[in-house]
Order: structure tokens, then sequence, then C-alpha cells
């Protein structure tokens, strides 16, 4: 089947800069289970978009490294 | 506790909550948090000093997840000034928590303390604990300089229980500040002593803030005394319609003949939160003159003043009906 | 792939409000048995309070209600069909379950004397009680948890109950993260996997802008059915007034002491109780249909001070988010209304009635077998009610399991499981679950959303038997994704109950939530009764009649109509 690649606005950003590779806290609270690591730079990223906006990564991130933003179809 | 008796699970975090590298103290903590083992509390406590604040708010915030007693005496030397806010305001909530009656003397202990900060977070605490023996260690900061004190310290008032009486209170009643004032009224609603009711009364038709005056109406409310009735009547005339509107519901316990026409009045009240309030009053009253202005208010735009004004004709009809019977 | 192979006395599924208590329960009444929670997600963080909660909505507090006043109200806010005893169960122990809370740590708001400070919101009563600094109760919960050395296993999804020989022996799922086949033998089986809060479409086109913590997607309810237990009441809807296109509860409950209410486009009030009831959601439906809509939770006639006291109150609380939201339309209390609309269906016996069949034991029609919380058939029963279901079932479940052996799984039964769970990921090329789920989720709103039309729903119907070769098609990469698969098999499931049991009630009852417009009348001389369903000899739904239970509190239905517009 033929399948294709959609750019979609991803409600959870992760600023890479303050992101630190031995700590997983937003990882293991989402009920989602939509954050992962890049195995390539040991940052946190949304790699499905499945958000319920329910703000636990953001406030268990020890250095403010993320921002959630409303999804956008709902903004 | 020696790293020997550790999970080993949490070895390798305690340690690391001890590196020179802040990144490494700030993954620790937040693991510990995590973890949630109790083993590891005198640890956190230790971090509770850490040079960074974030270190120390996560600390915080793990101790909190325990609620082990044994943090609370730690907890509170985070609440004074010289603290980063982000640590004091979550250390504070932890302890609201946390706090159990045996921490009363403690608490005592630190109300004393010369800082303000740390003052008006333990008169915050004191509520969770409703004791009257800490009136004495409260009275001193109704004559505080600062007005931030004199208001915690006339809210936490209200939550002693058995106080029924307390003249410093009074005075607030006529505070300078309107902060002070609002909450002073409100305590008085709790109170007994002989000059509640006349300084509710002065407050409610005389004070130049709105809220002081919706508070010596809800005050007046808690207090049901005909001896307010002259004041409450000349409050539904208020400029402010939550001041009418708490006024209403006062005159829902005590009222005589005398307020009809002033709730009449208010049946056509701008606010359908008067009216209806004005309605269900006029029905306990229960004086079949006011049948007239009640039927008018059925077809009132606002559903609510439609069902009470229908229920308190109901009532009157009621009484009428009872009295024809007898 | 790995096979994990575990063993435990009493298995919940679903480590939420209701599974949480019924772990610890069980502990409190047997140190020494084997509790394991399984949760798809993390304990900390999971379940309909996720986010937090900020009130109680079912608190039955000596002095200010009784049981037997609570159930005689959910009898009339329920147009009588219900099991008393179950909600009376809720009334008889809600009290200590808020009693032993407390003594965890939960801060219930109290008035100045130390009493608990209860609010009238439900039309006769005073049942609600605030929890401002309760926002965290997730975490209290996982304490107490860890303190009572229940086991916990997270990330893991049950796709199935086993059953022997008419009774459980366990159950299957997988890793969501390793994609581990996991097989658990349990000698007992509590479902508290909470609503099916994801089978109506939200109006904003997103999946997961749901009410409900999308994680519920009624997986239990599925489970349920498949493991041959009844179900009732599915044609009971869940229908929420919610801000628009957020989703969220603009929780005029919180607001309405400091004198905000629902208003129609012309502020004025059109209902009288803010509680939610079917009847509430008619009234809001009519409202929305004569003219005077859109409705809105009116605060701009309140001071500035009141309503920064108000968003000191919704900002911390139950949706955090809430704030942003706001925001990013420039929207201010002082000026604007909080839009409201009528959500998309949802199953949930938590805020309505639908659920699987239990008595007042937690017991389901399948021994060893028990449902709590929110997909529990005990109506309105809210949080207070998941955890005393719990509670229930926690207690019962390690009684039952005295004397009772593990069973060995059939073989033949693992094999046809494993090959039905791992299917997608042979077809990593195939339809996205996004897609498959998107496209049945708007069949529901086209066809089952009241007003419901008979017409409408056999078309629904047939699509959603239809969508069994639907599913065949749905591909996924990794056990991430082929646990959104699953989910996407649970509410088809959901929906074809849902379109069976509306089809079989033929009467409007509940409001909105069963409002048939070729019925539009309440029947209760051949309705007065619950429509139950359950999967039959040959594997096909059956729907049948059973009889409400004799009620133990007398409550005269004639005369005591819910109406939130009397005049």
């Amino acid at each position: 089947m033929a399948l294709t690649t959609q750019r979609v606005d991803v409600p959870v950003i992760v600023d890479e800069s303050k992101c630190l590779e031995k700590c997983t806290a937003c990882i293991e609270v989402c009920p989602l289970d939509v954050l992962v690591k890049n195995p390539e730079t040991g940052k946190a990223y949304m790699k499905y978009d499945e958000c319920w906006f329910c703000l636990p990564c953001e406030k268990e991130c020890p250095t403010n490294a993320i921002t959630v933003q409303i999804p956008f179809l709902l903004r | 506790m020696t790293y020997s008796e550790l999970d080993p699970e949490v070895v390798q975090w305690v340690e690391m909550l001890q590196s020179p590298d802040l990144n490494d103290r700030l993954v620790a903590a937040k693991t510990l948090q995590h973890l949630g083992d109790e083993d590891t509390i005198e640890s956190l406590i230790v971090a509770l000093k850490d040079d960074s604040p974030k270190v120390q708010e996560i600390a915080v915030m793990a101790l909190w997840e325990m609620a082990n007693p044994i943090a609370i005496p730690p907890l509170l030397k985070c609440l004074g000034s010289t603290q980063p806010e982000a640590v004091r305001v979550e250390a504070l909530a932890a302890l609201k928590e946390m706090v159990s009656p045996d921490d009363l003397l403690t608490l005592l202990d630190e109300v004393q303390i010369e800082d303000e900060t740390v003052q008006l977070n333990v008169l915050i605490l004191l509520r969770k604990i409703h004791d009257a023996q800490a009136l004495p260690y409260i009275a001193p900061f109704f004559e505080s300089k600062s007005p931030a004190l004199r208001e915690a310290a006339v809210v936490t008032l209200r939550y002693l229980n058995q106080v029924v009486r307390f003249e410093p209170a009074l005075a607030l009643a006529s505070d300078e500040s309107e902060e002070v004032r609002r909450s002073a009224i409100l305590t008085l609603g709790h109170l007994s002593d002989e000059a509640v009711v006349p300084t509710l009364c002065q407050a409610l038709t005389t004070d130049a803030d709105w809220q002081v005056r919706r508070n010596a109406a809800q005050a007046l409310d808690l207090q049901s005394t005909p001896a307010a009735i002259g004041a409450l009547t000349s409050a539904l005339e208020d400029e402010h319609w939550q001041v009418r509107k708490f006024t209403a519901r006062a005159l829902q316990r005590v009222a005589d003949d005398t307020v009809i026409p002033s709730l009449v009045k208010a049946l056509s009240d701008e606010y359908s939160d008067v009216r209806r309030d004005a309605a269900i009053a006029l029905g306990n009253l229960g004086n079949p003159e006011v049948l007239s202005a009640l039927k008018q208010t059925l077809d009132d735009p606002d559903r609510d003043v439609q069902i009470f004004s229908g229920r308190a004709i109901q009532k009157i009809q009621d009484k009428l009906a009872e009295t024809t019977h007898a | 792939m790995n096979i994990q192979n575990l063993q435990t006395d009493f298995l919940v599924i679903g480590g939420g409000t209701a599974g949480t208590m019924a772990g610890i329960k069980a502990k409190q009444a047997n140190p020494d048995a084997d509790v394991l929670i399984l949760e798809k997600a993390n304990i900390r963080r999971s379940g309909a309070i996720a986010m937090g909660m900020d009130g109680v909505n079912t608190a039955v507090i000596p002095g200010n209600s009784t049981p037997e006043q609570y159930v005689r109200e959910i009898t009339i806010a329920n147009d009588g069909i219900l099991n008393q005893k179950s909600v009376y169960q809720t009334g008889r122990w809600g009290y200590e379950v808020i009693q032993e809370l407390e003594s965890w740590g939960v801060k219930f708001q109290k008035d100045h004397e130390g009493n608990y400070d209860l609010k009238q919101v439900h039309r006769v009563g005073k049942y609600v009680l605030p929890m401002p600094e309760g926002k965290d109760l997730k975490k209290i919960l996982t304490r107490q948890v860890k303190r009572h050395k229940v086991r916990v296993t997270n990330r893991v999804m049950a796709t199935r109950v086993m059953v022997k020989d008419g009774r459980v022996i366990g159950a299957v799922g997988f890793d969501v993260r390793k994609g581990d086949f996991v097989v658990i033998q349990a000698k007992a089986v509590v479902l508290c996997t909470g609503a099916c809060g994801r089978l109506g479409l939200p109006a904003s086109g997103y999946l997961y802008g749901t009410y409900e913590n999308p994680t519920n997607a009624g997986d239990g309810y599925s489970m349920a059915y498949h493991a041959g237990a009844e179900l009732t009441n599915i044609e009971c809807f869940q229908i929420n007034p919610l801000i628009k296109d957020y989703n969220g509860p603009a929780c005029a409950y919180v607001a309405s002491p400091f004198g905000a209410y629902t208003a129609n486009a012309e502020g004025n009030r059109f209902i009288n109780c803010d509680y939610w009831s079917g009847q509430m959601m008619l009234e809001t439906w009519k409202e929305l249909n004569s003219g005077k809509g859109p409705v809105h939770l009116k605060m701009y006639h309140l001071d500035d001070d009141t309503i920064s006291e108000i968003e000191r109150v919704l900002w911390a609380n139950e949706r955090p988010s809430r704030e942003r939201f706001h925001e990013g339309r420039q929207e201010n209390y002082r000026t604007h209304g909080v839009e409201m609309n009528i959500s998309e269906i949802g199953l949930c016996s938590g805020h309505s009635a639908s659920g699987v069949w239990v008595n007042e034991k937690a017991e389901t029609t399948v021994p060893g077998l028990y449902a709590a919380g929110d997909m529990a058939s005990v109506p309105h029963n809210y949080m207070i009610g998941a955890f005393v279901s719990g509670r229930l079932s926690g207690l019962n479940a390690m009684e039952y399991v005295q004397g009772i052996d593990h069973v060995d799984p059939d073989p033949a039964f693992l094999e046809a499981e494993k090959a039905r769970i791992y299917a997608p990921m042979n077809r990593p090329d195939g339809v996205p679950h996004t897609q498959v789920e998107y496209k049945l989720r708007r069949y529901v709103n086209d066809y089952l959303q009241p007003p419901k039309s008979p017409s409408n729903m056999e078309i629904g119907l047939a699509a959603f038997e239809r969508y069994h070769d639907t599913l065949d098609l749905m591909g996924a990469r990794d056990p991430h994704e082929l646990m959104r698969c699953m989910e996407v098999h649970f509410i088809r499931d959901c929906a074809e109950m849902a379109a069976r049991a509306s089809l079989y009630r033929k009467e409007s009852r509940w409001g909105l939530y069963h409002y048939r417009l070729d019925y539009p009348e309440k029947n209760d001389e051949e309705w007065f009764c619950h429509a139950n369903l359950k999967k039959g000899e040959n594997g096909e739904m059956e729907m049948f009649k059973r009889a409400v239970e004799p009620y133990i509190v007398d409550v005269n239905l004639e005369q005591e109509v819910y109406d939130v517009a009397v005049r």
C-alpha cells in the first residue's frame, strides 16, 4: 500500500539545548506515551501526535525544556 | 543509612545527587522523586540546601510525595524570606498537606521567628489545625505594622475552633487597609462579642469599599439577627449589585413587613441574582400583599427567577390556605 | 518475540482511581496475597484523573445527607433504571473513603470549623465537596500502592480476559514499548479501565482532543464482552456540556458559588441546575436549537476581583491547560462568555449509566470477574463511586480467591490471541491506525449522535459490522502503534454495542442521552427495565431485557420527575 509522510504541527516542543541526556522524566509521566529519546542526540521529542495537553511532561521537566501548546486543531 | 543498606536501584541516584555537575544532580533528584523510596529521605533533606534552587525545589516535591512527617521541620525551614520564591511556594503547598495537630508546638515556635515571610506562611498552616491554643500566639499580629500579617491573623482567627469572642478583631473592621477590613468583617460573622452586629451594620452601610459591604451582608446572614433589619433594608439600595444580592439573601432569614417595599423594588433589579434572591425573601415573609408583584416576575427572562418566584407564590398561597382552614 | 508469563492472586487491569483502590484494599484484606496492577501508562499519571481533580461529586457526609437520600436523588436523575443496592454502596461507603483518603494526605475543602465544606449542585441535597488542593491525588494513591506493597506493571496493555470452564483464569496483553506478549494467570480479575472516551469524534477533529483521558478507549467494555459478561444501559450515552473545541468542562459548579452561571446568547439562565444529567443536556440541546444559542458560561457580569479568584481556582485544577487555550484565542472572562457546546458521545457510567453489569459486590456475571470505576454500571458514580467500587472489588475478590487454584491457559486460545494482536505488525505498510480510527469515529458521529433516528442507526450498525474487515487492513510499525491499533478494535466493539442497544430500546429516556425521534416519549409499561447485552453462543451480540431489581429505597417516580427547567 502506498503511504506518504505528512508534516504535522505537534503540541509538545522540546528545547534541545536544555534537555538532559540522562533524564527520562517527561517520557515516564506521559499517559499516552508519545515522547521518546532521539537515539542519536539523546534528546526527547514528540514522536506520536497523540497529545491530551495534560502538561505533566512540562511540569516534571527539571530544566524547563518543554513547552506544551494546545494542539493546532483545537487552538 | 549507609549506601550498602539501600536498594541497589536507588544507590546510583543517591550518589549522583552529590555530583559537582548540576545537571547530574537535577536528574538524580527527579529520578529519586519518581522512585519514591523512603530510604532516600535523608539524602533529599540534605538536597534542600543544594546550591541550585531547582534541585531544592525538586527535593521539596519528592519529600512532599513521600509525605513522611520527618521532613516537616526541614521543610518549615524552606519558608523563609531568604529562600527562592519557587522553593517557598512549593514547600508551603507540601506542608499544607503534611501538617497535623501533632505539629502545633513546632508551628507555634516558628511563628515567633522574626521573619514576616515565615510568619505569614505559618499563619496559613495554623488554619489546617484549628486549635484554639494558637490564639495567644496570633494575637500580637493584630497590631502588626504589616497589613499582610494583620490580614493573615484575622483570617486564621476564623479557623480556630471554640473561639467565639475576641475583641481585637473588632478594631480591624475599621483598619486603614481594605484587604484587612474585608477579611476582618468575614471573621466577625463567626464571633459573638456584643459590638459585632453594630460594627457589621456600620460597615454594611458606610464602608467605602463595596467588597467590605458585601462581606458585611454575608456576615450578617450568618448572624441572622433582627437587629440588622434596618441596615439591611437600606443596603438593598446599595450601588453595587453584589451587595444588594447578599443583602437579599440575609433578608431571607430575618425580615419583617417593613422591608417589603424595598424587596418588591428589588424584583425589578437589573441583575437576575438580586431578583431571584428578593423573590425568595418575599416568599419566606409570606405576606399575601406581594402576590401581584411576584406574579409579574413569572415571565422573567431568567429561568431561575421564574422558578423561585413561582415557588415563593406557592409558599404564600399554601400559608394562606392553612390560615383559612384554621 | 518474547513471552512473559506472570502469576498473581488478584489482577487489577487499569491503575486509575478504582484500580489503585482495588489493589490497596485487597492487600489490606490479605497482606500475604499477591496483587498486581497492570497499567498501560504509568500509575503516577493515568486514568480519568491523570490531570488532577478539583472536587468530588457524590460525597454522602453524615449530617449533610444520608445514603437513602442519595439513592433517591440518583434514582430520579437516572429515570428509575438502576440497581439501587449498588448505588447505595456509594452512599454507604463514600464517607469512609473520604476519611481514608484524608488520612493519606488528600485535603478536602473545610469550613472555618474544620467541617467538610459541601456545595449544592444536584437538584436536591449537598453532595459536592471541593478539593482545591487535591490536584495531585494520583501521587498520593501511588504512594499508598507502594506502601501496601501492591505490585505494579506499567506500560502493558491487556487485550483479553481469559475464561475457562465458566470462570476467569487471567488475562493477556502486550508490552506497549518492548512488544512482549504477556500472559498473566490470576484467580480473580477486576476490570477498571475507565470510560470509552474515544467513541465519538470531537468537533475539532483531533482524535485525542477528548473529554476523557484518551487512553480510555473502552478497553474494559470490550474485554468484559468477549469474556461473556453482560453489559447494560449502553444506550444511555455520556454527553457533556463542554467548552467548545477545548472539550474540557467549563466547571460551572466551581464558578457558580462566585455568581457565574450557564446562560443563553441573550445572557439569561435557561436551566436551573448545573448538575450534569441527560435532562440538562436535552434542555441545552433545545436552547441551542431555539435561536437563542450558543450557550456560554457567563462571568462577565462579575467584578475583576471575583473573576481573578475564579481564574485562580480554575487554572490550578482539573485542566491546567485551560488558561493557555483562552489566551491563544485572546478570550478574557471579563469580556467574553465561555462558549460551550454539546460533546461527542462516549460510554461512561461515572457520568451516565452505560457500563458492565455489576451487583452490589462489584461482581460481573462471570465468576471471578469484577468491574469497577467508570466502566461498571453504577449510574452517576463519579470519583467517589470509583473508589467505592474499587474497594468492593478488592475486598470481595480476596474472599473469592480463597481455595481457588491457578488454571493453565488454553494454548489454542493463546495462539489465536497472539495472532490477532500482532497481525498489524505483519503489515507495516497497512492503513495507519489514525485513519482507521478517524473514519470509525466519524461514523459514530454521523449515525449515533442524539437525537437518534432508527434508519441512521441501522446504517451505522451495518458500517460497524463491515468494519471488522477494515481492521484487518491496519498496519503498525512498532509496539506503540500496535497499542493504538488494538484500541481501535475496542472502539469498534463499543460502537456496535452503542448502535444495537440504542436500536433495541424503543422509547426515549435519560433526556438527550437516549432521545429517539421515532419514540420521543418515555414508555414505562414496556421499557421500565435494563436493556442488557452479551456475546451469544454463536458469537453474535444478543440484546435482552433485565428487570430492575426491587427498590430498597422507596421513590415515587410518577411524582418525582427530574426536571431542570420546571416553571
